[in-house]
């Protein structure tokens, strides 16, 4: 199932050949929630009791053609993203994975498709786009082992991990000025349970910016896989519905993003996520791949 | 003011070493989970709460305080941001460190009479009490001047931002986002009762032995800075906490047993116990390593923090 958020924050979800937005407010309304920020991980936390009353209401229910429709990010403010940090094999030239490292990102930064990446006026080196497989978890999780990983995944979402890079002390862990910027993590364009992804641990992640494709790797690539990631995260912090895990990008086509710029991004199933770049002092930087940070990266 | 979340979180007022509920007459907040709770009553508590907090203690019976069980007053805030190495490390220093920060998970809050729990799975090389000054804010603050800073925080809480070291790679999250390293409480007290902020003694005292004894006059960078500059980077919003950063010169080892203690002028006294299931053991007081390398005494960092 694919869940949307729309217009002024409805729910919905997706027919079956993805061309219409079913409203699923009546259905969801007793949901408790504050706003559009909790809504989908309430949801997300009683999934069990609703989800057939939302596949019966999907056939039932004629629905709004999807370009009729503003879609929002799936979760506008998730309780915690946790991403990895350098989780990739660089297209295998590295032997080993690096050792398991992430952050905690800004929740507050989430944007959604059509939204606009606000680049902001520190002195940066630059400002890149980091490709992502979203994943998002379904049940309270903690110190999980990998072998009931999956158990606890709800579903996946198309994830940019937006960086500054250049900020900060030195030597310091500075993943805060680096990650967590104000609409930092574009997401969507929808939430689509897990049943739909048949290998997230084989499946593709793209990202054009101005239709030029820049990432295209397979998560098959990743350092710590999914079950590991989870088990290790879950042995630091509790993870609960709703909550995002951005498990790392691969370096190799890592761009600038400047103002003006459209961003793509798309892994099969999930749909393609487009959003803008806006930078009010117009700085430049080269464009297209950052070679010389992919080749920092390899192994 | 001073609000408490107690027993199952009932929101509460303290007053004279009693509580007053509200959360039985606060029947017009939605309030899905406790968090939702004290952030709508910090969004509208100028315009709306703090005349009906008055009002409905004036109508309760209250009960003794030695009869609830507290909890903290944030039990899940929507963001923790906490500051790093943000002293002079008592006026050691001339002049503050680069401003640094980083996200402290939200899961990690306990409170008044819980338990840190060393996790058993992390080899840390040690683990460190950090008291610091915890900040509410108020009303959301995206990209704000210093000199609005203060509009924008609602109150204060004692804050122990419990550290794991050694930790490789050592980066925030494995250092600080540990499941119960976020002692809070024991309860949240509104701005207008903090004179000034930039002149508290915070004391934090471990099996009743003084560990930490530092003023918030020697922050580094000062609360309408800081706010300024995390306001730059992430929106804050109502109920969102700001830990202000410690003083290192005092620092030092918990381990199993341990009882904690940590108490700001005027934010009241917050005790916590420690377990470790595997009873690692450290020397007992202050680390001088950490201490004199932070303060710039010594060239030389601490064993752990070598690799």
């Amino acid at each position: 199932m694919k869940l949307v958020f729309f217009d002024d924050y409805k729910l919905g979800v997706l027919n079956k050949d993805e061309t219409r937005v079913i409203d699923m407010t009546l259905t969801l309304e007793e949901i408790p929630h504050v706003g559009p920020g909790d809504y989908m991980c309430r949801l997300i936390e009683k999934w069990s009791g609703y989800k057939s009353r939302l596949q019966t209401n999907m056939l039932d229910m004629p629905g709004i053609p999807l370009e009729d429709v503003q879609l929002r990010a799936p979760i506008p403010k998730p309780g915690k993203i946790l991403c990895m940090a350098a989780n990739y094999l660089e297209n295998g030239t590295l032997k080993e994975a690096r050792p398991i490292n992430g952050f905690l990102k800004n929740p507050s930064a989430v944007i959604g498709n059509g939204d606009t990446i606000e680049l902001p006026p520190e002195s940066v080196d630059i400002f890149h786009h980091e490709a992502e497989l979203g994943l998002v978890i379904g049940k309270k999780a903690r110190n999980i082992s990998e072998a009931e990983a999956y158990s606890y995944v709800f579903g996946y979402t198309n994830f940019i991990d937006v960086s500054a890079r250049g900020l900060g002390p030195k030597g310091a862990d500075v993943f805060l000025q680096g990650k967590s910027y104000h609409t930092f993590a574009p997401m969507g364009p929808y939430l689509v349970t897990a049943d739909e992804v048949p290998n997230p641990q084989d499946t593709n992640v793209k990202l054009w910016v101005n239709g030029g494709l820049n990432q295209d790797y397979s998560t098959s690539d990743m350092g710590h896989s999914i079950p590991k990631t989870l088990a290790w995260l879950s042995s630091i912090t509790t993870l609960n519905p709703g909550d995002i895990v951005a498990l790392g990008t691969n370096h190799q086509g890592l761009g600038s993003l400047q103002n003006g710029d459209v961003v793509e991004r798309e892994t099969p199933g999930l749909g393609r996520l487009t959003v803008h770049v806006s930078e009010p002092l117009k700085r430049e930087w080269p464009r297209g791949v950052d070679h010389a940070m992919a080749d920092r990266m390899r192994g | 003011m001073k609000l408490v979340m107690y027993n199952d979180f009932q929101l509460g007022l303290y007053q004279d070493n009693q509580v007053f509920n509200l959360s039985e007459s606060l029947t017009e907040i939605n309030a899905p989970t406790p968090q939702d709770m004290i952030n709508a009553v910090i969004t509208d508590f100028d315009s709306t709460y703090r005349a009906r907090i008055q009002e409905i203690a004036g109508k309760v019976q209250p009960i003794p305080m030695d009869q609830v069980h507290l909890r903290p007053p944030l039990p899940r805030p929507g963001k923790i941001v906490a500051m790093a190495a943000n002293y002079m490390e008592s006026g050691a220093l001339k002049e503050p460190k680069p401003l640094n920060g980083f996200l402290k998970s939200p899961e990690s809050v306990i409170g008044e009479g819980a338990t840190v729990v060393l996790p058993a799975g992390h080899q840390a090389a040690v683990f460190h009490h950090e008291a610091e000054l915890g900040i509410v804010i108020g009303k959301t603050a995206a990209s704000i001047s210093a000199d609005k800073a203060y509009d924008h925080i609602f109150g204060y809480v004692n804050f122990n931002d419990v550290s794991a070291r050694g930790l490789h790679p050592n980066s925030f999250l494995w250092m600080k986002s540990h499941d119960t390293f976020g002692p809070m409480g024991p309860y949240l007290v509104t701005a207008d009762e903090v004179a000034d902020a930039q002149n508290l003694q915070i004391r934090l005292w471990v099996n009743g032995d003084i560990r930490q004894d530092y003023n918030t006059s020697d922050m580094g960078h000062k609360i309408p800075k800081m706010v300024e500059w995390l306001s730059s980077i992430v929106q804050l919003d109502p109920g969102d906490l700001i830990a202000s950063g410690t003083n290192h010169q005092g620092l030092g080892p918990i381990q199993n047993g341990d009882v904690i203690e940590m108490e700001i002028t005027g934010l009241g006294r917050l005790t916590v116990n420690v377990k470790d299931e595997l009873n690692r053991e450290w020397h007992r007081g202050v680390d001088s390593d950490i201490a004199d390398w932070v303060a710039g005494r010594s060239s030389e960092p601490p064993a752990w923090a070598k690799r």
